[in-house]
């Protein structure tokens, strides 16, 4: 039996075997460069990145917190002052509003004394005028033509169209009309009435 | 982990432990004061808005004075041209002056059109512009003149409707003017 069992223990191999009697934890760190190197190491630069990124933050904050302290000094110096100007535009706002009202009310209708000396001006002397009948939206000139009717009627006509081309009067109208044309009974003359017709919208002369 | 270990522990790994409380730290101050330097921007943007606004309008204000006093002046030349609505005395007097300079004849009294009722939505004026009738008898060249002495005169004066006719048949012979015209007026 006993031999046997040499046999059967000759035939395996054996590991080799020590007691292991170390105690890891109070072994020193013999690695050339210690873990707690590294680790102390990212523990500081974390560290200090984060307080370099708080002082650059607070940094901002007090130059920004500077800046906002200047505005306000500027502000509450140039407050008062800005009030003041700033009534004194009311003020020449309103004074400007009835300066322009006088400019409106004046603008708003025609010099009749200048459309009558121009039509005196440039009113051929074959035709008088009778009567100038001024109204909202334009006016009416009757007048006579001297001469033969064939050849009056020629120039009322001509007429006609001179005030609608006549360089001063002309731009003030929107239309010329030659509404009526009879013959007077006792003179035998001519006798038109025609209407100049406002512009709309144009300033009057 | 029992005290001692843990006090063992925080002893073996002093700085590495010291860092990591001080990075909490520091990150919970930046996590808290986060929000102040946005707000601090938005503070800054409008003061900086409203300072320059004003330096502007104070700016902007250096011939405000100049210009201020200057239509001061012109408005005040304007109210003296103006007629007084409640003056029909005086109002009609100005007519009768025209009539005596231009050597023209009024004939019928000129009169002061009631002002008609101003409206609800009407727009707020300083000025009203009242209307009067006259119908004035001369030449040419006097109703000419009284026409001119009204619309460039010493009041403010459009001419609504105007009516020039000969009072004969007769060539250059006397003419009559019928005028409706407003003058601007004061309250």
């Amino acid at each position: 039996m006993a031999l046997s069992q040499t046999k059967k223990s000759e035939g395996l191999p054996v590991p080799p075997w020590h007691p292991n009697l170390r105690i890891e934890e109070s072994l020193p760190d013999t690695k050339v460069v210690r873990t707690a190197f590294f680790v102390n190491g990212a523990a500081i630069l974390v560290a200090i990145a984060l307080a370099l990124y708080l002082g650059i933050q607070e940094w901002k904050l007090h130059e920004v917190n500077k800046q906002i302290a200047d505005w306000q000094r500027q502000i509450d110096r140039d407050t008062k002052q800005s009030a003041e100007a700033v009534a004194l535009f009311q003020n020449f706002k309103l004074e400007t509003a009835k300066t322009k009202e006088v400019s409106d009310f004046m603008s708003s209708k025609p010099v009749i004394s200048a459309i009558v000396l121009r039509l005196g001006q440039m009113t051929p002397k074959k035709i008088a005028l009778d009567q100038l009948d001024f109204r909202d939206n334009g006016f009416s000139i009757k007048a006579t033509v001297k001469g033969a009717p064939d050849r009056a009627s020629g120039d009322a006509s001509a007429y006609e169209k001179q005030l609608r081309t006549d360089k001063v009067l002309g731009p003030m109208f929107s239309d010329v009309n030659l509404l009526t044309m009879n013959r007077n009974s006792t003179t035998g003359r001519l006798v038109i009435e025609i209407f100049c017709e406002y512009a709309k919208g144009q300033k009057k002369s | 982990m029992s005290n001692e270990e843990l006090m063992s522990f925080l002893r073996k790994n002093v700085i590495s432990v010291t860092c990591v409380i001080v990075s909490i730290l520091i990150g919970l101050a930046i996590y808290y004061r986060s929000d102040l330097l946005p707000d601090a921007e938005k503070v800054l943007a409008q003061r900086a808005q409203q300072g320059e606004l004003l330096a502007a309008n104070i700016e902007d204000s250096n011939l405000l004075k100049d210009q201020h006093t200057a239509i001061l002046a012109s408005n005040e030349a304007i109210s003296n041209r103006m007629i007084r609505v409640g003056q029909l005395a005086e109002n009609l007097q100005y007519f009768y002056r025209l009539e005596s300079e231009t050597s023209t004849k009024l004939t019928g009294n000129p009169r002061q059109v009631p002002l008609p009722p101003v409206l609800k939505n009407a727009p707020k004026t300083n000025f009203v512009a009242v209307p009067f009738a006259l119908t004035a008898q001369g030449d040419y060249a006097q109703l000419m003149d009284l026409l001119r002495r009204l619309e460039s005169g010493e009041h403010y004066c459009r001419v609504m409707t105007c009516n020039l006719h000969p009072l004969t048949e007769m060539r250059g012979g006397q003419l009559q003017l019928t005028l409706s015209i407003e003058l601007l007026a004061i309250q």
